[in-house]
């Protein structure tokens, strides 16, 4: 593709997007920062831009005193878990309410949004009684089926709204060709909406990573616990543990990264894939 | 691009699925005899999470017939998490009772009351006058143990208040303002007092109002004066506010109007801040910072115009849940924990300590310990009072008298107002 | 069976028809029920029953002191709220803190999306720094903020100083304007990531061919993203600020972990006031408020979606 973007907009767009990165990554820096520092330094006065010496202290109380790891897997374990089956269920219920009319779609469509207006403690109650007559309470696939529901609303909204933008004729084509509603959808429609369920995948998943009431409440063994529990641990009633919840951060920061920086490949890469082959 | 897509799905999934899915159950009891005690904490940090379970390894190996499992959820989410396991009424044997939460749990009817259990046992009379106190309530019952108490001191800084010019830490709180004063000089970033503006505010507040009301506190209720009134309708109350709204103006920094807990111990320990009121836990935090042991040190509580003060304790323990299928065991592990444990507990975790034997130790007689040495061996000059910790709107309490105050700081309330609005607060909330 | 085929050209204006209705076949009222099922039952267990049942504390004397008795008390707690001064306190706070956050989210996500829609080189880098702040929870940014706001020794006051901009410390959280301004920073830095990742993934749903054929036809840059564009991905538009304002009214994460509603309890949302109540062990009020809340955000609903489809048809 030809680029014809006019010079003064390009100089915009890379002055722009630079001055916003250099305020997203500086409070990053500053977790980063303080993570290599020792603990008699970290509440230094006047500010200190860059350590007065590096110290891994923090990053390696945190797999001697805690198992970070397990939490790590733990949080990667539930999130993705529960995020996918959370979009796949929401590829469908989505669906429903994109292409079809039918009188009580504003009743569905209301009922998933007031789930996000209820504030959590309000069900806990009933929850963690419903979890300890099933015997879920400590059991990290109760919490997946919780986070599951917990996700499902938000998921069929906005997968709703990216099946709004697919116009209907793609699968329309399909279904003449003989092809099932739900190979249709597969073949079709999936691949054109890729960047949406993928976005939707990671808020999902992002969602249940940062999940700490539920999380706290419903699991009680060290080894089970996941991440936003453990970085909640170092803030007592007090002292902030400056030190170790830095380090614990940076670790918590980078797998989503990662995941980002794969994902941005596929949000990217969906529409060329369902034009040529649609 | 889109097999990728799948094949990367389906591992993810398969994983996934897997983990979660073995993950259930485990909670099965052995079958041989042996017992598996719950055992819950509510004020979490990761240091005293390490202790606990130190103590706890020593306990099982004294007693192979029992095991303790730990919870340890974070503190700003213990208490919630604790509620619904209680009501749930299954999953806790052990749990920490603190002064502030055994009148709803012991209401709810929570909580086993171990007065029978406590009856001959040798434990006791070790305890402190003020731990039996805790121990066995009005009513006779025993809902917890405290393993430790709180209360205010002044931690200062020796350097800074020898440069400013004075012999010695301030004793009143007429000359803590003076100094304070005088050591302030924001230009060099330099403050006198690290106030405390935010959260739980009050403990400070009344800490003056109750030393320059000494003379005449009901000691049983100290937010009380002799003749039945609230402390905030004194002259004296009005005299004491003004003198700490002054401590804010001239000696202490402008932001600490929304300082909490970490601020205010972070200004000292960063040494821009030569003085904090605090309780003692502040000690092992110190002796973790860049501060040297001849930068700093702990002085009593700060007196009144009358040279007294008032010593009101704060205090938590452990205590044994009503529906417990092993509250034998469990009030053994309560009973041990008080005992000679508890001076252990207590050093590492800067409590002041429950045993009477404890007062002996060299730890407790030295160095930043030596206040409380001195405010216990004094009782005639530092108090002991009770707070009315327990009462049912304790926190709204806190909540509003936090409000208020930055109301007064901001210049948006009058010292005079605040104290009138805090009277009416106390004498409806009595009334009912 | 089904109407409304669409032609490449009659796209442009796709997300503006009003979706023809289309008479039901017994298989098609199947496939609805079908594919909605597992959402349905997952919700209706995991979250409707939890809450209608936990839903009766809002109507009676639910208070931790003593939750043996609990009598109905019927409005009683929405009348104990209402009358409270904080009440509308909050509630115009709320307002102020969905509009003051959720306009800059949007724009600086939107320029962010627009800005990323092309392929250049570390593309993929960007994108991933970017976003990182929204895979942190809102409690620990607020903690974060709170001490980078911290007036004597936070850093933002130390880097305005040395950039001479200020010349003496702001007093940020101890200033109730200055501090609701700083968690509107906060939470506008926090935010963006969501907006700028998915109106991404919908302008990467907007064939090229839709723009190519704008641009034949003449229209310019801006012509074609206002006229183009956006009305093609209207329909996440619109549901990414709805389920936004929903989620930010609701977000009281980072105002409570910054000012706790303070100074003097001036930063106070519906929902930080919410928070004071459990943490007090009122509980029905809390629940009330919770009501009260849920009631607000619904008409807001029904009145923005009606306002839409109304404009929609038009």
């Amino acid at each position: 593709m030809i680029d014809r973007t006019p010079n003064y907009l390009r100089f915009l767009k890379v002055f722009g997007l630079g001055l916003w990165m250099l305020i997203t990554l500086f409070p990053l820096y500053w977790i980063l920062l303080t993570s290599f520092k020792r603990p008699d330094q970290i509440a230094e006065y006047p500010v200190r831009y860059w350590p007065r010496e590096f110290s891994l202290d923090n990053y390696a109380s945190l797999f001697q005193k805690a198992d970070f790891a397990q939490y790590m897997l733990n949080s990667l374990t539930v999130a993705s878990g529960a995020a996918l089956v959370a979009t796949s269920i929401a590829l469908l219920s989505g669906y429903v309410l994109s292409r079809f009319t039918f009188r009580s779609k504003g009743a569905v469509m209301i009922a998933f949004l007031v789930t996000q207006m209820i504030p959590a403690f309000i069900a806990l109650g009933p929850l963690y009684q419903m979890f300890t007559t099933l015997g879920l309470v400590d059991s990290r696939f109760g919490l997946v089926l919780i986070y599951i529901a917990m996700t499902i609303p938000f998921s069929s909204i906005m997968l709703r709204g990216f099946f709004d933008n697919v116009p209907d004729s793609l699968e329309e084509a399909a279904m003449v060709d003989g092809l099932t509603r739900m190979s249709a959808l597969w073949r079709v429609i999936v691949p054109v909406m890729l960047p949406g369920i993928i976005a939707t995948f990671i808020f999902n998943f992002v969602n249940v990573w940062n999940e700490l009431f539920l999380s706290v409440t419903l699991i009680n063994s060290d080894a089970k616990k996941t991440i936003p529990t453990a970085l909640n641990g170092f803030i007592s009633s007090f002292n902030i543990e400056w030190g170790p919840m830095s380090a614990a951060a940076v670790l918590t920061i980078l797998p989503t990264m990662v995941l980002f920086a794969f994902a941005s490949r596929w949000i990217v890469a969906g529409l060329t894939q369902g034009a040529t082959k649609g | 691009m889109r097999k990728q897509f799948s094949a990367v799905l389906a591992a993810v999934s398969a994983v996934a699925l897997a983990v979660s899915g073995c993950a259930g159950g485990g909670q099965a009891n052995s079958d041989t005899g042996q017992v598996t005690l719950q055992m819950v904490e509510s004020l979490t940090n990761p240091a005293r999470t390490e202790l606990i379970k130190g103590l706890l390894k020593d306990f099982e190996s004294e007693h192979p017939d029992i095991k303790v499992e730990l919870i340890s959820p974070p503190t700003e989410q213990a208490d919630q998490k604790l509620q619904q396991m209680l009501q749930s009424g299954a999953g806790v044997d052990v749990l920490e009772v603190r002064d502030l939460t055994v009148g709803p749990f012991s209401n709810n009817g929570w909580l086993y009351d171990m007065a029978a259990d406590l009856k001959g046992w040798n434990g006791m009379d070790q305890l402190t006058d003020q731990a039996q106190q805790f121990t066995v309530n009005a009513e006779g019952k025993s809902y917890f143990i405290p393993y430790g108490f709180y209360g205010l001191s002044l931690f200062y800084r020796t350097d800074l208040v020898k440069e400013a010019g004075f012999d010695g830490p301030p004793t009143t709180w007429e000359e803590l303002v003076e100094q304070a004063a005088k050591i302030q000089d924001p230009a060099k970033n330099r403050y006198g007092y690290a106030f405390r503006g935010g959260p739980n505010s009050a403990g400070q507040v009344m800490s003056i109002l109750e030393a320059y009301n000494a003379d005449n506190l009901d000691e049983s209720n100290a937010y009380k004066v002799k003749d039945g009134s609230t402390i905030f309708t004194t002259p004296e109350s009005q005299t004491a506010l003004d003198k700490y709204i002054e401590l804010f103006r001239t000696g202490s920094p402008e932001s600490s109007v929304s300082w909490g807990y970490p601020e205010m111990v972070q200004a000292f320990t960063n040494g821009s801040t030569a003085f904090l009121l605090q309780d003692p836990e502040v000690i092992a935090t110190v002796n973790d910072s860049s501060l040297t042991a001849e930068q700093w040190n702990v002085a009593p509580n700060l007196l009144g115009p009358t040279g007294k003060a008032a010593w009101p304790m704060a205090t938590a323990g452990w205590g044994v849940t009503s529906f417990s299928k092993h509250q034998k065991e469990a009030v053994e592990l309560v009973k041990w924990l008080s005992g000679e444990p508890s001076t252990k507990f207590a050093k590492d975790n800067s409590l002041v300590p429950i045993l009477k034997a404890a007062g002996e130790d060299e730890f407790f007689k030295t160095g930043p310990w030596a206040a409380y040495v001195e405010m216990t061996s004094s009782p005639d000059k530092w108090i002991s009072v009770e707070e009315p910790r327990g009462v049912a709107w304790w926190t709204e309490w806190m909540q509003r008298s936090e409000a208020d105050l930055q109301k007064v700081l901001l210049g948006q309330m009058t010292t005079a107002d605040m104290l009138k609005g805090w009277d009416q607060f106390w004498t409806e909330k009595w009334q009912g | 069976m089904m109407a409304t085929p669409h032609k490449a050209s009659r796209a442009i204006a796709a997300s503006n028809r009003p979706r023809a209705h289309r008479p039901f076949t017994g298989r098609t009222a199947w496939t609805i029920v079908g594919f909605l099922a597992p959402a349905f039952l997952f919700v209706a267990i995991f979250t409707y029953y939890p809450l209608l049942v936990g839903g009766r504390m809002a109507f009676h004397q639910w208070s931790l002191w003593n939750l043996n008795e609990t009598p109905f008390v019927g409005l009683g707690n929405f009348r104990t709220l209402i009358v409270d001064p904080l009440f509308t306190h909050t509630m115009l706070n709320s307002a102020l803190w969905v509009i003051g956050s959720l306009i800059p989210q949007f724009v600086i996500g939107f320029l962010i999306a627009l800005g990323l829609r092309k392929k250049f080189r570390f593309r993929g880098l960007y994108q991933a720094v970017v976003f990182y702040p929204w895979a942190v929870s809102g409690f620990l940014i607020g903690i974060l903020f709170r001490w980078m706001f911290n007036s004597e020794f936070g850093v933002v006051n130390d880097l305005l100083m040395r950039t001479g901009i200020v010349d003496t410390p702001v007093p940020w959280l101890a200033n109730p304007k200055l501090a609701f301004l700083a968690v509107i920073i906060a939470n506008v830095w926090y935010g963006v990531a969501f907006f700028a990742i998915m109106i991404l993934a919908a302008l990467q749903s907007v064939p090229d061919e839709l723009r190519e054929a704008a641009a034949i036809d003449g229209a310019g840059r801006y012509r074609t993203l206002f006229q183009v564009v956006i009305p093609t991905i209207r329909s996440t538009l619109v549901l990414t600020v709805l389920l936004r304002v929903i989620w930010i009214f609701n977000f009281p994460d980072i105002i409570f972990a910054m000012t706790s509603g303070g100074p003097g309890n001036q930063t106070h949302i519906a929902t930080t006031w919410m928070i004071q109540f459990t943490q007090q062990g009122q509980y029905g009020l809390a629940s009330a408020l919770g009501f009260i809340v849920v009631g607000v955000l619904t008409v807001f609903t029904g009145i923005y979606l009606a306002l839409l489809s109304r404009e929609g048809k038009s």
